[in-house]
């Protein structure tokens, strides 16, 4: 870490610089598969038993899962909150019963708390809580935590080598992302489309991601492409609509539009990584357009639309036979529809991802832009491990870069980059197994950018095409006239060490 | 994928082109034989009028790789010169690879990423980000004594070919007596005349590329250098380095919203409003400055 003396970098060999010290032995330390996070569970039942049934069931499920660190804590119901819990009707009633005794809102914890009269064995929504029926509902509790509030599968994908399915879709992790709404209108001649892009992205995207703030800021964009045409090579195909027909558009075909978009879409005006979001408004001659999957299949669903992982998201929207039978015709999107497929495919581009159904829990379905809250905790602990690993794996390459390449400089900035990122992964760590989710992230997120920037840096480059026979072409001119003097004085030098009298003093 | 051409120019009456071409493919992100993530840097070092040639032929490689499906976020174009707006172009703003002028290679949506001086001066970042994160390269180089740029090459996983042995010069193909300068390299011109016919689904393989320019055509030895790579060139297909597929999921679970949502802090639209006019229209003639003609 201390500065070079000499101040002009370009020609000196590394060793100049070699006075940073780095942490090597930390940075081999570092074991990414060790980590894990503490996170806090509360079981609120009727009685002992049916709280230590469900307790031994819920440590059994979790006993192979190093990374979700279960601290249960046991409770009973009170009597007076059990006689509400009894009398309200609704479930989502009794979540707010529950809320007001119990603090729901605090990120990583997360409480499961006893309901008879459930039809189903355990019920989850949007709040951190899930009720169960009784103890033979045990085994449902303990699958549903493991597989959909805690998903420990892709919590440990995200610290393994490889990428699993959700780490291909969701975006890398960063500070920021910039999402751009473009409204793709190849016809403006032939159809007006009456919608409020920028209206729509503030409301429906905008409430989204404020949900998400937490993790990530965001910028917001729309826009309007107009004339920008792609031939989708669609096959007419005829139908009982009321269209008559409709065109078949080949899956395989899709990707080619992503590029199409992309010639337009102007994403790189932001230095944040851009979620592209398209909705290609399919004029009236070429509607309705039904993509067929890669085994020929119509895709069952009522709105046509494909995301590309780490890309971002298109719907194919279009008007009706209704209105194209106007002489003028107007299309009034469904903005409600078109944002909800939207909002599907940026939860998954963001790292939510949708759980697994298990038998006898029942999940309600989302019925709006909101995340659900536990998504949110359980998106924290995937993004944390996520960059804590990442910062790791990076810092040892760059050890190991450095190892093997000694023309590399390590500069002052450089290395205080480095040094902080292993600060931070140190503190990360502590903070995750204390269960602190939240400062665990932002430690983590530090630690992730500041070993980007320490691997990206550019002067890291300075002396790399400094080859060897170059440094003797310098040094050698600049040295050996001062070895000179040097080399001739080393007799008498020796003749000194030995306590020898020096000839000159002799003669005198 | 990253193609990385560069030139230097030593005779001009031969040419003498030095055109790399990397092909890198980023690990991870998607199943080892579905290259998914490809990428393609085209660099052009070569400056002056009379090296027309070499901008067409790395603009040639770039509408192929464009076509294949490289999205332009995904190819890095680096060109020293612009020789669509050279004031000796007798057709402004067109670049051909051929005497018959049927291809402009400039096209209407080149993206060039770097010009000029900033090629020379952000290459070797380019060269180690590759370095770092590529998971294979394909290596392509078109200039005289090209094998000399990869002879030295020790990483693993790079498959590089090149338009001449070292001791050879590479030649060009055929002059535009319109354009009065040589047009296109041999090695580039026999290499575009097969990717013309290479489509997104084709199954050619590495190897055909690889002898895509015999000796007979081309008059300079192509070599090629296969031991850092571990597959076997005949059975990679070539759409793993030059074509991009990204993968397309589609979405068959939209949201069913209840409510339509209303942003809580819309602070970008207190800002549009506070936003002053800062420059506004006045009337074409100042009848503002005429005296009243009513009561005049």
């Amino acid at each position: 870490m201390d500065a070079s003396p000499i101040g002009c970098g370009r020609v000196l060999p590394s060793w100049v610089y070699s006075s940073v010290s780095l942490p090597y032995d930390k940075i081999s330390s570092f074991d990414t598969l060790s980590h894990s996070i503490t996170t806090e569970l509360t079981v609120l039942a009727n009685d002992e038993a049916t709280a230590a049934e469900i307790i031994s069931q819920i440590e059994n499920a979790f006993k192979d899962s190093d990374v979700t660190k279960l601290k249960i804590t046991k409770s009973l119901i009170s009597k007076q909150l059990l006689s509400t819990l009894d009398a309200v009707a609704d479930e989502h009633e009794a979540v707010e019963e529950v809320g007001a005794v119990y603090d729901l809102t605090k990120h990583n914890t997360f409480y499961v708390v006893q309901r008879k009269p459930l039809f189903q064995d355990t019920w989850l929504a949007g709040d951190r809580i899930m009720f169960f029926r009784d103890a033979k509902a045990s085994n449902t509790v303990a699958e549903a935590l493991k597989h959909v509030v805690y998903q420990t599968s892709v919590v440990e994908g995200a610290r393994s080598e490889a990428a699993d399915a959700a780490r291909q879709t969701r975006f890398p992790p960063g500070a920021g992302y910039h999402i751009v709404l473009s409204v793709a209108h190849p016809r403006p001649d032939a159809l007006k489309v009456d919608l409020d892009a920028g209206d729509a992205v503030e409301d429906y995207i905008g409430s989204f991601v404020d949900e998400l703030s937490v993790l990530h800021n965001f910028t917001l964009k729309s826009q309007w492409l107009h004339l920008l045409d792609f031939d989708f090579q669609a096959k007419e195909v005829k139908d009982t609509s009321d269209w008559g027909r409709h065109f078949a558009v080949r899956q395989d075909r899709l990707h080619l539009l992503l590029t199409k978009l992309e010639e337009r879409t102007a994403t790189h005006v932001s230095e944040l990584p851009t979620i592209n979001l398209a909705l290609y408004a399919v004029p009236c001659e070429r509607a309705p357009l039904v993509i067929y999957d890669s085994d020929g299949k119509k895709v069952a669903s009522h709105v046509q639309a494909f995301m590309s992982p780490k890309w971002g998201g298109v719907v194919l929207g279009g008007p009706s036979e209704a209105d194209c039978r106007d002489a003028n015709p107007v299309w009034k999107p469904n903005v409600r529809v078109i944002m909800g497929t939207f909002i599907s495919q940026l939860r998954k581009l963001l790292g939510i991802t949708d759980a697994v159904h298990v038998n006898g829990a029942h999940l309600e379905p989302l019925r709006s832009v909101t995340p659900r809250q536990w998504e949110i905790d359980n998106l924290l602990r995937i993004r944390t491990l996520e960059q804590l690993t990442s910062a790791e794996r990076t810092l040892q390459s760059l050890a190991q870069l450095l190892g093997e390449i000694s023309n590399i400089v390590i500069n002052d900035e450089v290395g205080a980059s480095i040094n902080s990122a292993v600060e931070s992964i140190q503190r990360a760590s502590e903070l995750m197994a204390r269960g602190d989710l939240l400062q665990a992230y932002n430690m983590s997120q530090s630690a992730f950018l500041a070993a980007e920037t320490a691997f990206m840096e550019p002067s890291l480059l300075a002396l790399l095409y400094f080859p060897d026979d170059q440094k003797y072409a310098i040094y050698i001119p600049l040295f050996l006239p001062i070895m000179f003097p040097v080399v001739l004085s080393l007799k008498n030098l020796l003749l000194w060490f030995r306590g020898k009298p020096i000839h000159k003093e002799k003669t005198e | 994928m990253v193609l990385m051409n560069r030139m230097y120019h030593v005779l001009f009456t031969i040419a003498t082109v030095l055109s790399v071409a990397f092909s890198i493919e980023i690990p991870e992100e998607f199943q080892k034989s579905n290259h998914s993530n490809n990428w393609a840097v085209l660099v052009d070092t070569s400056r002056f009028w009379f090296n027309y040639r070499h901008v067409a032929n790395v603009l040639s490689i770039y509408r192929s790789v464009k076509r294949l499906g490289i999205p332009d976020s995904q190819i890095i174009l680096m060109i020293s010169d612009d020789m669509a707006c050279n004031p000796r172009n007798p057709r402004p703003a067109t670049i051909f690879n051929n005497a018959h002028e049927q291809i402009n290679v400039y096209g209407d949506d080149v993206e060039v990423d770097y010009r000029g001086y900033e090629v020379r001066t952000k290459k070797p970042f380019y060269i180690y980000c590759i370095l770092l994160a590529y998971n294979e390269i394909f290596f392509i180089i078109d200039t005289c004594q090209a094998s000399s740029m990869y002879e030295k090459f020790y990483s693993p996983n790079i498959l590089a070919t090149a338009s001449s042995l070292v001791g050879e010069d590479s030649l060009s193909h055929h002059v535009d007596s319109a354009i009065g300068v040589y047009i296109i390299d041999r090695y580039t011109y026999y290499v575009l005349q097969f990717l013309e016919n290479v489509h997104p689904n084709s199954k050619r393989t590495m190897s055909e590329f690889l002898a895509v320019c015999p000796k007979s055509a081309c008059l300079s030895t192509v070599g090629v250098r296969r031991d850092l790579f571990k597959r076997d060139p005949d059975k990679v297909p070539i759409t793993d380095f030059f074509g991009s597929v990204r993968p397309v999921i589609i979405t068959t679970d939209p949201i069913d919203i209840l409510d339509t949502p209303k942003r809580k802090k819309s602070l970008s639209k207190l800002n549009k409003t506070k936003s002053p006019v800062k420059r506004e229209y006045l009337p074409q003639f100042p009848m503002h400055l005429v005296p009243n003609t009513k009561t005049g």
